[in-house]
């Protein structure tokens, strides 16, 4: 039974748009927790264009790079979020601008 | 796997299960000492397991993994800068507290994703590596816990790490759409694409990886994150972000963009050249209004990779392959040292405050009086980023020069000259600081045994490869070549 196909241009508009809120996200919002959710949506959207890619050539390819990318978007996470803590105990804020000190 | 495929990635294999061995002993037996040990011992063991598999290059080991010449050379200066850096953190850890051994295991999981990084020769291990690599570095520059500045340059460091990441991934998956493929090298076959919409996927693909490389290189425009995490980060840790992750990235941009072609691309080297020009201007006139001698290092090694690119360049150019791989790695060997150099001296300096990293030129004013040896030391490495003849740097320069006439890359060579006249200045600003007469500051200096032995094994080897480079050059001809 063939599944139903989506076209590969369609599928890589949909991971480019959520790649591009993503990256709005990270530039424009000054709460570190928020940034650190657009990565993820952005990391998320590579996976998804690569699962649109793999689907269009029929390997697994595309999805074991998927796999890959979720445990790397953990990772990061995960230091992301123990950074996260150590700040908020020392400034009390998660705000990016008011934890900004380095300039120059 | 054949039994010559285990041989070829048993650095690898080594590496790995050592870093286990010093999990474990941390585990059960914590002494900064021993990690210390282990760490050196796992760094040696390393690089001598390249030996067996010497005889073998090139060999690929299933399609993400090729060990050439190439892969050989960059791994071990990898390991030698690793060595380094683990004598100056020993010094700089050792007094601060407990709990630092954890630090000399993420050193090592750094330094094995840098392996990675510089031989693989498929997107999955060219990911895994740069991951590896980044996600120890956050871990590793907030590592001291006092004071926020660490911890706001690892979280900047993380960020933007993270969006350049997804950039070359994105990249990846546009190309993967249109080739079907992943490994480099089958790149090169769809290089002359037919119809438009490839061509463009192609080129929206390249542009977005490289983009992303660009953030890491820390390369103009993309350069503002670089003073702040260079500042941020314990002297040690900022020398292994200036040395091996950037060392680790090029080499393998270096590969990723020959093998599969898409250098010979001219919109690629418009673009380029672009990038060239403005790294290195930027770079050097930002770092004129700095007091802070981390954050001219920083700039400094801004306006170094852009120097670098001149040689990236030439590889794109009819019959400059060879001398670009030639140019670029004797060029980086020169940066690799200079630069553990002059953090060896900042690390021995800083070691008097816990606070905070000596990175006023304050610091330094008058250690010519009171610790001649090191100010000679760091005199020497200051002049070798300036690129002056009997040091190290100058040869790197004169290689850059060579690559840039053969193929008559004039614009860019004169942003080198440019670029080396202003760097001059902010480079003698430091050198006049230390020879300040005064009393305060510098006299406290103690020099410590490991760190002090490594930078001052670095300066020799600075002036001795400057005076006489014949036999880096020889090697490099003898190992690189295999690339081109």
């Amino acid at each position: 039974m063939d599944p139903i196909a989506v076209p590969i241009e369609q599928g890589l508009a949909l991971a480019s748009i959520l790649f591009a809120i993503g990256l709005t996200g990270v530039m424009v919002r000054r709460n570190i927790i928020v940034i650190l959710m657009s990565l993820e949506v952005m990391l998320n959207a590579c996976a998804l264009a690569f699962i649109v890619a793999g689907a269009k050539w029929g390997e697994a390819d595309g999805q074991i790079m998927f796999m890959l990318i979720l445990s790397v978007a953990a990772a990061e996470v995960a230091v992301g979020l123990g950074l996260l803590l150590q700040i908020n105990r020392r400034v009390g804020s998660i705000d990016i601008d008011e934890i900004s000190r380095l300039r120059g | 796997m054949s039994e010559q495929q285990l041989v070829a990635i048993l650095p690898h294999i080594l590496l790995s299960a050592l870093i286990l061995i010093q999990m474990m002993v941390i585990a059960f037996a914590r002494n900064l000492m021993t990690t210390v040990v282990i760490s050196v011992i796992a760094l040696i063991l390393t690089g001598l397991a390249f030996m067996p598999a010497h005889s073998l290059i090139p060999i690929a080991v299933t399609p993400l993994i090729v060990l050439d010449g190439y892969a050989i050379f960059y791994s071990g200066l990898i390991l030698m800068s690793a060595t380094a850096v683990t004598l100056m953190a020993y010094d700089y850890f050792k007094d601060r507290g407990e709990r630092q051994d954890e630090f000399f295991m993420l050193l090592l999981l750094a330094t094995l994703g840098a392996l990675i990084l510089v031989c693989s020769s498929h997107f999955a291990s060219l990911i895994l590596g740069l991951e590896l690599l980044g996600v120890s570095l956050y871990t590793m520059i907030s590592y001291p816990q006092k004071g926020l500045l660490t911890l706001e340059a690892a979280l900047k460091y993380l960020i933007l790490s993270g969006v350049s990441s997804t950039f070359i991934l994105f990249g990846t998956a546009l190309i993967y759409a249109i080739s079907g493929s992943l490994g480099f090298a089958e790149l090169a076959t769809i290089g002359s694409a037919e119809n438009g919409t490839s061509e463009l996927f192609l080129a929206a693909g390249s542009a977005l990886i490289f983009g992303g490389i660009m953030f890491k290189l820390s390369l103009a425009p993309f350069h503002m994150w670089t003073p702040d995490v260079y500042e941020g980060a314990p002297a040690p840790v900022t020398a292994f972000v200036a040395t091996v992750s950037k060392g680790a990235i090029f080499a393998i941009t270096l590969r990723l963009f020959t093998s599969s072609g898409l250098i010979e691309t001219s919109s690629i080297l418009t673009g380029l050249s672009i990038v060239a020009i403005l790294s290195m201007l930027a770079g050097n006139l930002l770092a004129l209004r700095q007091d802070n001698v981390k954050r001219i290092l920083a700039y400094s090694s801004i306006a170094h990779l852009g120097y670098l690119m001149v040689a990236f360049i030439t590889a794109g150019m009819i019959g400059g392959k060879a001398l670009a791989v030639e140019s670029s790695s004797y060029f980086l060997f020169a940066y690799f040292i200079t630069t553990l150099g002059a953090f060896g001296v900042v690390t021995i300096v800083s070691l008097r405050d816990h606070e905070k990293d000596a990175g006023d030129i304050s610091y330094y004013e008058g250690l010519f009086w009171h610790r001649p040896l090191l100010a000679m030391m760091f005199t020497l490495t200051l002049l070798s980023l300036a690129g002056i003849p009997l040091t190290v740097g100058f040869i790197g320069k004169f290689y850059i020069f060579t690559a840039g006439v053969t193929t008559t890359l004039w614009l860019l060579l004169l942003a080198v000259i440019a670029g080396s006249g202003i760097g001059l200045f902010y480079y003698l600003r430091i050198i006049f600081a230390m020879t300040k007469r005064t009393d305060a500051g510098a006299s406290e200096i103690e020099i410590p045994l490991a760190g002090g032995w490594a930078v001052a094994a670095i300066s020799a080897a600075m002036l001795l490869f400057g005076i006489y480079p014949a036999p880096i050059i020889n090697l490099i001809n003898n190992l690189v070549s295999s690339i081109a």
